[in-house]
């Protein structure tokens, strides 16, 4: 058995626009008509090749709309491709926009179980970790209460806290290297990046240039959906900023 | 089961959320089919009461076709909105989407389930008596969810890509409606128009759950057959359609 936890072969992603898209039938059906639909397939990944062996943190650069998102999705397996093959070893932890399916009238404590339970987890064991998930949060007086009345600084914390309570194999970051306030940014990031190194393999995306050269053992410089540099961080930081 | 947790967790919060700034909170999911009915009752007692069959109450006739056809529609419209309503979460983690279609319609079975509550006393007080048989319901209601979670797959593509689809099937649900005899017996019509009420698949399941229920209706062989063979259809297509169509819209979320 190798070592190689993540591999991506020629992935291409393609999303289908129509151009003049307004999302209604009759509309649709007019433009049809009148020969006025034009399809434009904007590519977002442009065969991508890469692999990850175990011990790895692969950090993802690029300007807005290079791609970076759209691989981290098709990782997770959010996302299909529509040509390629992609291959992950074990369990993800999926940290892309933390507090997906929060809700504003559920309690703290509902929203970490169910917040859990989306991601994979045994709500048993999470039911144990409640009390430690809102201290470690800062939020341990609030969390009988809905989450309409936490401060948005209070939600991210929480979000934080509940994502990164249990490890899995590879853990996929989008930017959230730090949330809140500068105490509790250097307290998740500490445990950000202690939570990287337990696991397998991590892959990140990040515009913060020094975690990455901190953090990362390898980068991947996308550009318009293509790999524009893959190699040392160090080097394609270099490489990357003088672009 | 992985996703069984999750899928309770779905389903109480769905039965919850809905009330949950209302002061009689889930209390509305029993008196809503309650008041909609007595409405109801007031209105075409004067019409249909003396068309249904000697031995035959309409007030708890009525209420059975009210619970059952909220089920249909919130259980189609629920699972049919549910996968674009829930597109923050399937762009970010991974979770089969079907989970999702098929909570919701599991949420709607326990309201109706809650609903047949108020039945049992509409049922006595009208001077009927429960039928034996009345477990039969609950293995109904689960043909019933299947065969909306199945349906609700079906819409939910063509939700997420057409935001008019919503419209247009509020209409046809309204249509259908009058093609289900919720608060008329076939009997009272011609001929002809029966065949078509026949073909309706809802027919069956009204014939099936009043009979089972309380003994106010007649429910045949075939009537079981048709709620087998339609809810399994439903919900095969609906895997199928979902399975072909999700690749290419779920960017569109």
């Amino acid at each position: 058995m190798s070592n190689i936890v993540i591999e991506a072969n020629n992935l291409n992603v393609a999303y289908r626009v129509l151009m003049n898209r307004t999302g209604s039938m009759k509309e649709l059906f007019r433009d049809a008509v009148k020969g006025r639909v034009r399809i434009l397939d904007y590519v977002a990944l442009n065969n991508v090749t890469f692999s990850v062996e175990k011990g790895e943190v692969l950090a993802i650069l690029g300007k807005n709309g290079a791609g970076k998102s759209t691989l981290l999705k098709v990782l997770a397996g959010v996302l299909p491709p529509n040509k390629g093959t992609i291959f992950v070893d074990g369990s993800i932890a999926p940290m892309i926009e933390l507090g997906a399916g929060f809700n504003s009238e559920m309690t703290g404590a509902e929203n970490v179980l169910f917040y859990s339970a989306l991601m994979g987890r045994d709500t048993r064991e999470v039911k144990k970790r409640i009390e430690s998930i809102g201290n470690w949060a800062g939020v341990s007086d609030h969390m009988d209460f809905p989450l309409r009345t936490f401060s948005s600084g209070m939600v991210a914390r929480l979000a934080f806290a509940t994502a990164t309570d249990t490890s899995a194999d590879v853990i996929l970051i989008d930017e959230i290297l730090s949330v809140g306030d500068s105490e509790f940014q250097k307290k998740s990031k500490e445990r950000m990046v202690s939570l990287i190194n337990s696991g397998s393999a991590g892959v990140m995306v990040s515009h913060d240039m020094g975690a990455v050269k901190e953090i990362a053992t390898r980068a991947i410089w996308l550009e318009a959906g293509h790999v524009k540099m893959i190699g040392n961080p160090t080097e394609v930081v270099a490489a990357y900023e003088a672009n | 089961m992985k996703y069984a947790q999750l899928i309770r967790l779905l389903v109480a919060r769905e039965l919850t959320l809905r009330y949950k700034r209302s002061v009689i909170g889930i209390g509305w999911t029993l008196l809503n089919p309650l008041l909609t009915s007595f409405v109801l009752w007031i209105v075409f007692s004067y019409v249909f009461a003396s068309r249904l069959p000697s031995g035959q109450q309409f007030a708890p006739f009525l209420l059975a076709g009210i619970l059952m056809n909220t089920f249909f529609n919130q259980g189609l419209l629920g699972s049919a909105n549910s996968i674009a309503g829930n597109g923050g979460i399937l762009t970010k983690i991974y979770i089969p989407p079907q989970v999702f279609a098929v909570s919701s319609a599991l949420a709607a079975m326990c309201n109706f389930f809650l609903g047949l509550v108020p039945l049992v006393l509409v049922v006595y007080i009208s001077g009927q008596s429960m039928s034996l048989l009345f477990p039969l319901v609950f293995l109904l209601g689960f043909f019933m969810a299947i065969m909306v979670a199945g349906l609700g797959l079906c819409l939910s593509i063509l939700f997420i890509r057409f935001d008019d689809t919503q419209n247009i099937v509020s209409v046809l649900l309204m249509t259908l409606l009058y093609f289900t005899p919720v608060f008329y017996p076939v009997s009272a019509l011609n001929p002809s128009l029966q065949q078509i009420i026949r073909f309706n698949p809802l027919t069956s399941y009204l014939d099936v759950f009043r009979w089972a229920f309380s003994n106010n209706s007649v429910a045949t062989f075939w009537d079981w057959l048709f709620i087998i063979i339609t809810s399994l259809l439903s919900i095969f297509l609906g895997t199928y359609v979902f399975k072909k169509y999700w690749p290419r819209t779920v960017s569109l979320l």
